[in-house]
């Protein structure tokens, strides 16, 4: 998997470099919808439920205290 | 008293400084609720949580809050294969015990900010009937390309602490003679049969989001993370030999890894959001699991917006993970050098199906006279979980449905 990721990765990294969209067009990308960590009061306690009866996490930030995980 | 603190301080902050130029409070509280009744067992989190940020200067932002856990419910005490329950027919050897838990966690932080470079830090404490946690975290954001790239790297480590039951002097290397935490009684205190193990866990993330037009973005997540320490359950017991029971026995390190990908399109013509995403993820446990979202997110109206989402969750088992371990040299051979009765660590796959309201207003006169946004989330999820070879002494769990609700407002001002 990490021969497919990376390479992709890194081209689609150069490729953002050529991208760009104007100031007045960033209306929509700046809806609270389009966010990707939008609420992130609201969705750390549900996401803390589902991670805790799960053995896998990650994706979604590092930070927090302790276990909470009966 | 902290989050009194942190709030005094907050508030003093905001007084403070009444040449900004920008100033802007968030207050924020959520109530989230957990249920789930599967076969034997069933568990019921209440957890409340309130924050507040205040940015007196537009370079400047301090955050304190306080979250908690209200945990009641029944687990497993000892869990037993299904070889072992077919030797021993008519006898329940599943035991469960009673739990009863309130965890408190207040926390703060700092977000410093130049031109398209932000800098955070932030501090959480967390105790527990058997359970305590320091953790800091730091992150370092910029934006590049005229704000349609976004790169941030985030640190973060805990120094955690979990009760423990004192075990003989004469079998302190032969954990199959291990005996399970009976309860928290006597947790972080002098008391004779009670110790504490400690766990260091180490987190980084890098992401990288993407504008590629003014409806599509993507975003890249990369996390890894090193845990060393006690991991296991400290009250959970596994029948590992013909009469023998020992507390559960899980390796000491474990290194975890997780890539994302995540895109979001709004589609014009009907105001709506498509959120999709993929997840993968593997361990030194040998765990490897893949996971897969969607969320539609429309605008019935200004004001208000319903989504509905899906998710797919599966995994394979951690290398030891056995649904029976009696399967070793007698008397005392358990199959393997670890041993576990946790269900998260068995292979299982899982859905999810959520749906949710927003109402949130950003008027141009203040409401009420003082707020200028307002924000009310509802939320409620339906996770439903299929064990490929857990048991409960050769029962397969039934129910494995957990619900969850949870009510999120936020006031601006």
């Amino acid at each position: 998997m990490r021969t497919i990721i990376v390479p992709l990765s890194l081209l689609l990294l150069a490729a953002s470099g050529c991208v760009t969209v104007k100031p007045q067009e960033r209306a929509i990308l700046a809806d609270p919808t389009m966010e990707f960590n939008g609420d992130p009061h609201a969705n750390a306690p549900i996401r803390h439920a589902i991670e805790n009866r799960e053995g896998s996490f990650g994706g979604e930030g590092v930070s927090g205290g302790g276990c909470g995980c009966n | 008293m902290q989050l009194k603190k942190a709030l005094l301080l907050a508030f003093a902050v905001l007084l403070v400084a009444p040449k900004a130029k920008a100033q802007l409070a968030e207050f924020d509280t959520s109530h989230t609720v957990f249920y789930e009744a599967p076969t034997k067992t069933h568990m019921f989190v209440y957890s409340p949580s309130a924050d507040l940020q205040v940015t007196p200067w537009e370079w400047l932002s301090v955050r304190g809050g306080w979250t908690a856990d209200v945990v009641s419910g029944a687990s497993v005490a000892v869990k037993a294969g299904q070889a072992y329950a077919a030797r021993h027919p008519g006898t329940d050897i599943v035991s469960t015990a009673s739990v009863r838990d309130f965890r408190n966690s207040p926390h703060g932080g700092i977000t410093l900010r130049k031109d398209t470079v932000a800098f955070s830090a932030d501090y959480a404490y967390s105790t527990e009937n058997d359970y305590r946690s320091n953790a800091i975290g730091v992150s370092a954001r910029t934006d590049t390309y005229e704000h349609t790239s976004q790169f941030e790297i985030a640190y973060a480590h805990n120094w955690d602490s979990v009760c423990d039951r004192v075990q003989s002097q004469t079998n302190l290397d032969t954990p199959v003679f291990y005996r399970a935490l009976e309860s928290s009684t006597g947790c972080f205190t002098s008391a004779p049969l009670r110790t504490t193990d400690s766990i260091g866990i180490d987190s980084f993330q890098g992401s990288w989001t993407q504008a590629w037009t003014p409806v599509l973005s993507t975003q890249l997540v990369y996390t890894a993370q090193i845990l060393n320490g006690f991991q296991a359950n400290p009250y959970r017991a596994v029948v590992i030999a013909e009469g023998t029971e020992a507390q559960e026995h899980e390796p000491e390190n474990r290194a975890r890894q997780a890539v994302a990908v995540r895109a979001n399109y709004f589609f014009k013509p009907i105001k709506a959001a498509l959120h999709l995403g993929v997840r993968g993820y593997w361990d030194t446990w040998d765990i490897k699991s893949g996971t897969g979202d969607a969320e539609l997110e429309k605008y019935l109206g200004e004001p208000f917006r319903v989504s509905a989402r899906a998710r797919v969750y599966k995994q394979s088992g951690a290398l030891f993970w056995s649904d029976d371990y009696t399967g070793g040299n007698a008397p005392l051979g358990p199959r393997g050098q670890y041993w576990t009765g946790d269900r998260e660590l068995s292979p299982f796959w899982s859905w999810l199906l959520g749906v949710r309201a927003t109402f949130a207003v950003n008027p141009d006169k203040r409401i009420l006279g003082v707020m200028s946004g307002f924000r009310a989330r509802l939320t409620f999820d339906i996770n439903n979980y299929s064990y490929d070879e857990y048991t409960l002494g050769g029962t397969s769990i039934g129910n494995a449905h957990a619900y969850i609700g949870s009510l999120d407002v936020t006031a601006l001002f």
